[in-house]
């Protein structure tokens, strides 16, 4: 995966997106072809791919939870976090709009799952900022500790943060970005210009 | 009496070129372009910002669906999409056991809306290596033969770059200010140099304005903003395309007829005369037939839609299609060969970051069978790359929540070097395009067969690509490396490097090649062709500047046969 990245990483930004998020759809079709097997109900793979409204497929239940995930991945700081960015609401539009059916019935199976795993006899949605942060934090170092393997949680991990540096909170005050640059300039002093690049 | 001096078929980076130099030189030119006309503010996204694009700008199931083989090349998205070809309405085939990536945009400007602008000359070690080494017919002409125009076509278009004294990539006196180096390149090209001097790593030479001129400027264009935006249009109209700079040039001599939405679909020809008489085609909106007559006919479709339809302009006289006395048309389609593809990262220079966003990178000429002998194959490959901090983009898949998670992320990565190489690929007769017998496309137009495959030649040239790029890297001190190198790589798709030609090669004798050294048909004499189709050999580098080089060379000599009334 580290491999994949770096490979992103040396085209530009827009393309490194594109192919980052078509390996997220990718992979979650593999997923799919895997997970909805002969196991499941047809009351299960229904429920797997019914919209809470006509227009939005997630719950306002599942909103929350992603909600809750989100903002402890990119909590608000000295400048807003992810929901204050409106990440939950672009995942949404991804799931209702722009997914398929195997897109769908991915996020809806490993959200469920990933939440079921963060919550004990307290909801993970219950909890406090700092008890998230735990929770989340010490699932998230099993991930990518290589102890747990769980394509989906840096899928929607990739997702949230992708949604958020793409925001204009995101870009504009956690990150720097220039529209109109007027000029490249290849070497200038870190003091100057200290962020990371949005764009 | 016929519509026009001469009939441009095709609008994009030669087209445009030919149109502008006749249209100046006094002819009536009428381009005639299957696509539609592009409007900036509808057409040009170069203005959006990261947020106003819509789910996260992916590409999704539908789009995939609908540009399966466009969809995965890195100037596609769905903000680009309106320049690439819809290949519902645009099929081809290709023939069984073989595969074929065709990237083309059917508009006006065609390709030179969406090209990366790198913009090289080709070199007399170029021009002679068919003579050379036997797998072609000899170009019929040389460096010096072209040098001039090279000049004409650099100074008009505006390229960046070095004059960088090589003989393997020759430079005009006339570049604009090259963009700057970053820390980990100018680290980069120091440490390849010292461990092997003949190999250079230049910074590219790239068709977007750093100091316009006056001539730029009166044309509309501006500086290049440093957005990097390139493959959405350009309001400043700062790279060359033909929409910013060959067309409003033309249409300011007022000699300039425009046709957009016109599929040719023949050249007509008269026997009693051995002359092209003009082209029949069809308005894709309405299907409704259209003819055109004209003195001189240009054929500037690009190579596979150039082939296809002169292939597809058959007559009693000329059973094989037009100018095909050779049984050349459609045959020797080849291109590049890619592609090694490397990175790591450049450990240090923590305290120096960049600004702006740079459309361009650097290069590595071509040394392999040139100043390093190459292994199991003949001439040879260039890379492009770069050297920039890891952005945010590659750093969201790791480990980490919370606050330390965004800081971790709001600090400039680490200096990352990445190289894609392009390996020239050698022309083959039994590479070629041929027409489907029986399926049309929407308008009647049979559809294009490709039947294109790889030999060693190509297979090892890449194979040894990927093992340098490792190595360059390893030189550089890189940690972290990855690449696609391995004993078993095998060369991406056909096509997939973009530049695909070849298909109405020139050449001097008449039975094995279909153009003469001025881009004029052997058999037709008022016909000729400027687009990739001419090329009797790839080279390695880009070849865009070198079409436009021909095309305004070969306008000069219509223009010149036309005065003296030969056509």
């Amino acid at each position: 995966m580290t491999r994949l990245n770096l490979t992103q990483a040396r085209m530009n930004r827009r393309s490194a997106l594109t192919g980052l998020l078509a390996i997220s759809a990718s992979g979650a079709l593999a997923a799919c072809g895997n997970g909805a097997g002969a196991g499941q109900t047809a009351a299960e793979s229904i429920d797997l791919l019914r919209y809470a409204k006509p227009t939005k497929f997630f719950s306002d239940a599942e909103i929350k939870a992603l909600s809750a995930i989100a903002d402890t991945i990119i909590p608000t700081t000295d400048t807003p976090g992810a929901v204050a960015a409106g990440v939950p609401d672009v995942i949404q539009g991804l799931a209702s709009e722009w997914g398929d059916d195997n897109f769908r019935q991915y996020w809806r199976e490993g959200l469920r799952r990933v939440y079921k795993s963060l919550s004990g006899e307290t909801k993970f949605v219950a909890m406090s900022a700092q008890e998230r942060e735990a929770v989340l934090g010490a699932y998230d170092a099993k991930v990518y500790g290589g102890e747990t393997e769980d394509g989906f949680y840096r899928d929607m991990k990739k997702t949230v943060a992708t949604a958020y540096y793409m925001s204009e909170p995101g870009a504009t005050e956690e990150l720097a970005y220039e529209p109109v640059p007027g000029e490249w300039i290849g070497q200038a002093p870190i003091s100057k210009y200290p962020k990371t690049w949005a764009t | 009496m016929a519509d026009f001096d001469v009939i441009v078929v095709g609008s994009g980076m030669s087209g445009g070129w030919v149109a502008k130099e006749l249209t100046e030189k006094g002819f009536k030119v009428a381009v005639i372009e299957r696509g539609r006309e592009l409007d900036p503010v509808e057409d040009y996204t170069d203005m959006m910002d990261p947020w106003q694009m819509e789910h996260l700008n992916m590409t999704g199931p539908a789009m995939r669906a609908r540009y399966p083989v466009m969809s995965d090349y890195y100037a596609f998205h769905s903000y680009t999409k309106q320049f690439w070809a819809d290949e519902i309405d645009h099929p081809y085939e290709t023939a069984d056991g073989t595969d074929y990536s065709w990237r083309r945009g059917y508009h006006v400007g065609g390709r030179s809306i969406m090209w990366a602008r790198q913009s090289y000359r080709m070199s007399e070690i170029d021009f002679e290596a068919n003579a050379k080494d036997g797998t072609a017919p000899d170009w019929p002409v040389r460096y010096a033969d072209l040098s001039s125009w090279y000049d004409r076509v650099e100074s008009f278009i505006g390229v960046s770059g070095n004059d960088d004294g090589l003989d393997i990539l020759p430079s005009g006196g006339m570049y604009q200010p090259p963009h700057d180096m970053t820390a980990g390149e100018l680290f980069f090209k120091s440490k390849v140099e010292e461990r092997w001097p003949t190999r250079k790593v230049i910074i590219g030479r790239a068709a977007n304005l750093t100091q316009p001129t006056e001539e730029q400027i009166a044309l509309g264009r501006g500086q290049c903003q440093a957005r990097n935006h390139c493959f959405r249009g350009c309001s400043f109209g700062a790279y060359f395309s033909s929409n910013s700079a060959t067309l409003p040039a033309a249409e300011k001599t007022g000699n300039l007829t425009l046709m957009a939405d016109t599929a040719v679909h023949a050249v007509t020809y008269d026997p009693d005369t051995n002359r092209a008489t003009g082209i029949r085609g069809v308005n894709t909106r309405t299907k409704e037939p259209v003819e055109v007559t004209a003195r001189v006919v240009f054929m500037n479709a690009s190579t596979i839609n150039t082939a296809a339809i002169l292939l597809n302009s058959k007559s009693q006289a000329m059973p094989n299609g037009l100018a095909n006395s050779s049984g050349h048309v459609g045959r020797n389609l080849h291109g590049h060969a890619g592609k090694a593809l490397a990175g790591g990262i450049i450990a240090g220079f923590e305290d120096i970051h960049y600004y702006g966003r740079r459309p361009n990178g650097f290069y590595i000429p071509r040394y392999r069978n040139h100043t390093e002998p190459g292994d199991g194959y003949l001439r040879g490959f260039g890379f492009q790359g770069n050297v920039e901090r890891l952005g945010w983009g590659s750093r969201i898949d790791q480990r980490g929540v919370g606050q330390a998670f965004k800081d971790s992320i709001r600090k400039p990565g680490a200096y990352s070097a990445f190289l894609v190489s392009f390996s020239e690929m050698l022309p083959r007769y039994e590479n070629h395009v041929r027409l489907h017998d029986t399926k049309r496309d929407k308008w009647g137009f049979p559809i294009p067969v490709m039947d294109v495959k790889n030999s060693d030649n190509e297979i090892n040239s890449v194979r040894q690509a990927a093992r340098d790029a490792v190595e360059m890297l390893e030189a550089a001190g890189a940690t972290d490396i990855w690449s696609n190198n391995s004993p078993d790589l095998m060369p991406h798709a056909p096509g997939d490097g973009i530049h695909e030609m070849g298909t109405c090669r020139m050449g001097d004798d008449p039975t094995t090649s279909v153009l003469n050294k001025w881009n004029q048909s052997h058999d037709v004499p008022n016909l000729f062709a400027t687009d990739g189709s001419f090329m009797a050999s790839s080279a390695c580098q880009n070849p865009s500047l070198t079409y436009m080089a021909f095309s305004a060379r070969a306008a000069d000599h219509a223009a010149k046969l036309m005065k003296d009334g030969v056509i």
